[in-house]
């Protein structure tokens, strides 16, 4: 596999931030209600799985198995930490887009309020 | 309410501790979701469905599901082994090349297999498209699955029998429209048909309408072509004609505005036409041809003038339709009905129920009371698919057994397939292949078949109860879908047991010894499935007799009078006396006679009337037929006693004698018939005296007896008259008719010229039989088809395994008959235990469905009991009597040297 450039989507890169934003404690679920909280998103839990799945396998995330509790009849979270591709490509991703919102002139921003 | 139920229900939940997520979803969870990621799914899962504590636990276990079914995405999904070979394109297209090599190597088993199954096939597809007929009717309604009809449920009559009627109250349907939310439109039908001639400047037609409430239009999705579908039925003068009729009417003028006169029976109408509606569609389970405003008789209704409608009593009298809100629940609009006649109930021994009917279960609704539209039971659909199913799988059965004969001879190949490297899915798989190919190659077949049986199918007569044919059996494109898979269902299903069995063998095993105790595993199964395969047969064989024994039977029933070359000509006029006469002038007719109904064919016209005895409080119900001096003659009803109205003492109508049947004598206490004769009985409060009696008769058909009594009124006016009978003498019907015809035309030129052979008015009375009776004697012929088949193929490969064997009992003496009978013991054993099933069974499913229904009943005799049997047996010992002949008879010496 040559070095491609990693293409993330919104939600995946969403789901980036916020893994970041949630530190030791970023499982599925917690993700989950992250995005509620902070993004307005509903998505479903297997929504959730599926992206982060899908990133792990870009490389752009590793994870490990952690902490068991109770109401999880005693299985164990998966948490996910970001990886130096993940975060490069976060950071990419957030360039480009202040590049190109330097590059638009203020006068064809008129949202009309 | 809802308060109370809430505490009923609230110890339970107290009792459990802590609602765990539902078993069935973790488990399903656990079947397709790959192991690695299964711990942190149901992990995550678990604790979402403990934090939700707000909800009720069902909402609750509704959300876990959706998560889990919402898991079943590509990622999750477990990798098993076999979907490997399913996506190798090139194994299956070497299953393809396996599959027609085989076909061409064996024909005759591949031309058994083809035949049972597409005979089979085709009744599938019959059955296929005759459902979706079924479940498309009404589907232009846009609104269809929010329409609800208001259906009656009550006790009526002195038996305490519960009748289920399709109308309902004025009262309740006014009441809902104001009393109860979530109700966005009620449409308010009058039961009684407007039945009239309509007449404009140009023309006159006679019609069928319907009065209707303003919100017609809003409910159903019939067509307005002209005018405004808000206000068309809003104006109390106001008609809506279809295009029909009004072609009819006006010619290709704008009819819009025009006046119409509407000539009823007794009254004269004029009013505007407000509206042109495209003619209803056919799957339209209402039919009409004009629509009037209900608002020309709500007043009325409102008022109580007319008889009481408006009361909550008058169940019979209207049809209501709702056409809920799209959140409406059925259950809370059926509670609210119990409020709105709860006063009115307080005051009945037996109260009124109202349920609501969804608009998709019109056409198959087991409720008939006050029916509109064309009926097909559910029940009989239920039949009916259970049939087709039981011929399909006999065929599939069919297919099964062969294949596992043969699997002795195919062993060998699995064997070397299996060194060769071959998994037991890739073996499996390659069978069920072939079976696939049969099976759409039979479908082709099948699909010829379905088109030359189809005009046969719709020809057999209408299959609804009323009203128009439900069924059109025409292939649209979602059809293909369905075929499809059909067809590989049948294909799997009939390749299932035969690919099991033979992929189970290991290797080693085949080699061995070819008589594997293994192969023969199927055996008590097999010989279940053909007993059954059998009974079918023979059942299906024995039903047909059965009920075409009634069918002529009922035919040709005594009914205490005559009806050949009579032909009944329905009146709708003032202009009776004049038919009469100027048909009594023509050379051909014999005799004619009038009267106010046509007795014997399901009680068309019959009125009802009371009597009593002098000495008797209580008037009982009899029926009642208005007719001439001349009926009772003509019709040749048995005279015990007295005189018919031809008497010169009665001259010409006159209500003060009537002639009684015997029924009326006993229900009266009166005695013989001849003490009868003069006695003065009270007809409707009025006294009238006996002047004959005559002997008990069919009035309304052999399902069928309603009252005892019958009582012939001789009118002295003409009004009661609704048909004309007329006795022809006539070697050519054709003309005669034609005549008939042409004077009616002078009389009446705005109904068309009816005419009825009294003989097939009774046939039609018992045309449900007649439906029924054809189509299970297709069915079994074609289950009887498919055995022989399956005999067929059997006996083939019996002898060819067993040729050695008798080929060496033919060296040692055996003759032909001996070995005949040895070698047909064990089906002919089979043939009997099927019939010891079937013959009981079928006896009684028959009575139960389709005898019972007759008050007189053919009687059974051994030809009925033993056909199904004996045709079944003889065509047996034919196909495998003239098989193992041609093995029998062959020389042993040429048979066992080729070994």
């Amino acid at each position: 596999m040559g070095m491609k450039k990693q293409h993330i989507g919104e939600l995946e890169e969403l789901v980036l931030l916020i893994i970041i934003l949630l530190g030791e404690e970023a499982y599925g679920l917690a993700i989950r209600k992250a995005l509620q909280e902070h993004a307005h998103r509903t998505i479903t839990i297997g929504a959730v799985h599926g992206t982060v799945n899908r990133l792990e396998k870009k490389g752009l995330l590793t994870s490990h198995m952690g902490g068991a509790t109770d109401s999880r009849g005693g299985r164990r979270k998966r948490l996910f930490t970001l990886t130096t591709t993940g975060k490069k490509s976060l950071k990419n991703s957030r360039d480009l887009k202040v590049n190109l919102w330097m590059q638009i002139p203020e006068l064809s921003l008129n949202l009309g309020s | 309410m809802d308060a109370n139920s809430r505490t009923k229900f609230e110890p339970w939940i107290m009792k459990v501790q802590k609602p765990t997520p539902p078993k069935l979803a973790d488990w399903l969870l656990a079947w397709v979701c790959s192991e690695e990621l299964l711990e942190e799914i149901l992990g995550d899962l678990h604790e979402y469905f403990y934090d939700l504590t707000e909800i009720s636990y069902w909402k609750r276990s509704l959300l876990y599901w959706f998560h889990v079914i919402n898991f079943l995405r590509p990622f999750a999904i477990k990798r098993r082994k076999f979907q490997i070979p399913l996506i190798n394109h090139q194994m299956f297209s070497n299953h393809l090349v396996l599959a027609t090599r085989l076909l061409k190597k064996s024909k005759l088993f591949a031309f058994i297999n083809i035949l049972a199954l597409s005979i089979s096939m085709s009744v599938g597809i019959l059955m296929i498209l005759f459902l979706s007929d079924i479940y498309s009717f009404d589907d232009f309604q846009v609104h269809k699955d929010q329409i609800y009809r208001i259906n009656t449920h009550r006790v009526q009559g002195t038996q305490g029998r519960e009748v289920n009627l399709i109308t309902s109250s004025y009262y309740i349907g006014s009441q809902l429209r104001t009393q109860v939310p979530g109700i966005e439109r009620v449409l308010i039908m009058d039961a009684d048909k407007l039945v009239a001639d309509l007449k404009s400047t140009e023309s006159a037609v006679a019609i069928n309408g319907r009065y209707v409430s303003s919100s017609f239009f809003e409910v159903f999705s019939y067509k307005l072509l002209k005018g405004d579908s808000l206000n068309a039925l809003s104006a109390p003068n106001g008609i809506v004609l279809t295009e029909s009729i009004s072609k009819k009417l006006f010619g290709d003028a704008d009819p819009m505005g025009q006046t119409i006169i509407i000539e009823g029976k007794s009254d004269k109408k004029s009013r505007i036409v407000t509206g042109v509606v495209e003619d209803p569609p056919l799957n339209a389970h209402l039919q009409f041809e004009v629509l009037l405003s209900l608002h020309s008789l709500d007043q009325g209704i409102i008022e109580g003038e007319t008889d009481g409608r408006n009361e909550p009593n008058a169940t019979g009298d209207f049809y209501v339709y709702l056409l809920l809100a799209e959140n409406t629940i059925k259950e809370n609009v059926e509670s609210a009905m119990v409020e709105l006649i709860a006063d009115h109930n307080a005051s009945l021994e037996h109260p009124i129920r109202h349920t609501l009917q969804p608009m998709n279960t019109f056409v198959t609704s087991d409720i008939y009371y006050n029916e509109v539209g064309p009926r097909f039971p559910q029940q009989r659909v239920y039949i009916m698919m259970g049939l087709t199913l039981l011929i399909l799988l006999s065929a599939c059965f069919n297919y099964a057994n062969l294949s596992l004969a043969r699997a002795l001879r195919r062993s060998k190949e699995v064997g070397i397939r299996k060194i060769a490297g071959a998994n037991r899915f890739q073996i499996f798989y390659q069978f069920i292949t072939e079976a696939v190919v049969i099976a759409f190659l039979a479908f082709v077949v099948a699909l010829g078949l379905f088109f030359l049986m189809k005009p046969e199918f719709l020809n057999i007569q209408n299959l609804a109860t009323q009203g128009q044919n439900i069924f059109s059996l025409d292939i649209d494109s979602i059809h293909i879908i369905y075929f499809l898979l059909f067809a590989i269902a049948i294909g799997v299903i009939a390749g299932f047991f035969p690919a099991l069995l033979l992929s189970k063998f290991s290797a080693g095993n085949l080699f061995e010894d070819t008589n594997n105790t293994k192969l023969l595993a199927g055996n008590r199964l097999k010989r279940t499935l053909n007993i059954l395969q059998f009974a079918l047969s023979i059942s299906l064989v024995m039903a047909a007799t059965l009920v075409y024994k009634q069918y002529e039977f009922s035919l040709n029933f005594d009914l205490g009078y005559r009806t050949e070359d009579i032909v009944n000509i329905p009146i709708n006029g003032d202009y009776i006396e004049l038919l009469e006469s100027e048909y009594s002038h023509l050379a051909e007719v014999r005799a004619t006679a009038k009267s106010s109904m046509v007795i014997g064919i399901g009680g068309d016209g019959l009125s009802g009337g009371m009597i009593r005895s002098e000495g008797q409080e209580k008037p009982r119900p009899a029926f009642t037929g208005f007719v001439d001096k001349n009926f009772l003659e003509m019709q040749e009803f048995k005279l015990l006693a007295g005189k018919t109205f031809l008497d010169p003492l009665v001259d010409g109508g006159n209500t003060n004698y009537i002639v009684a049947n015997e029924g009326l004598l006993k229900e009266l206490a009166l005695g013989t018939p001849q003490e009868a004769i003069g006695k003065t009985i009270f007809y409707n409060e009025k006294k009238v005296r006996i002047l004959g009696v005559v002997k008990d008769f069919i009035d309304i058909g052999l399902t069928k007896k309603i009252f005892n009594s019958f009582v012939f009124v001789f009118p002295d006016g003409l009004e009661q008259y609704r048909s004309l009978a007329v006795k022809l003498r006539s070697n050519n019907l054709p003309r005669t008719i034609q005549k008939l015809d042409k004077i009616y035309q002078t009389l009446d030129p705005i109904h068309p010229f009816e005419f009825h052979f009294y003989d097939d008015q009774l046939a039609n009375n018992y045309r449900q039989q007649k439906v029924i009776y054809k189509l299970i004697s297709y069915l079994a012929i074609i289950a009887v088809g498919i055995s022989i088949l399956g005999m067929l193929g059997m006996a083939v490969l019996t002898t060819e395994s067993r040729i050695k064997e008798i080929s060496i009992r033919k060296v040692l003496g055996a003759g032909v008959a001996n070995l005949m009978l040895l070698l047909s013991r064990g089906f002919l054993v089979l043939i009997l235990l099927a019939g010891l099933i079937a013959i009981p069974t079928t006896l009684y499913l028959v009575n139960q469905m389709v005898l019972n229904e007759f008050l007189y009943k053919a009687e059974i005799g051994l030809i009925e009991i033993f056909s199904g049997f004996a045709i079944v047996l003889a065509i047996g010992v034919l196909t495998i009597g003239w098989q193992i002949r041609m093995a029998a008879i062959k020389n042993p010496v040429d048979l066992l040297r080729t070994n």
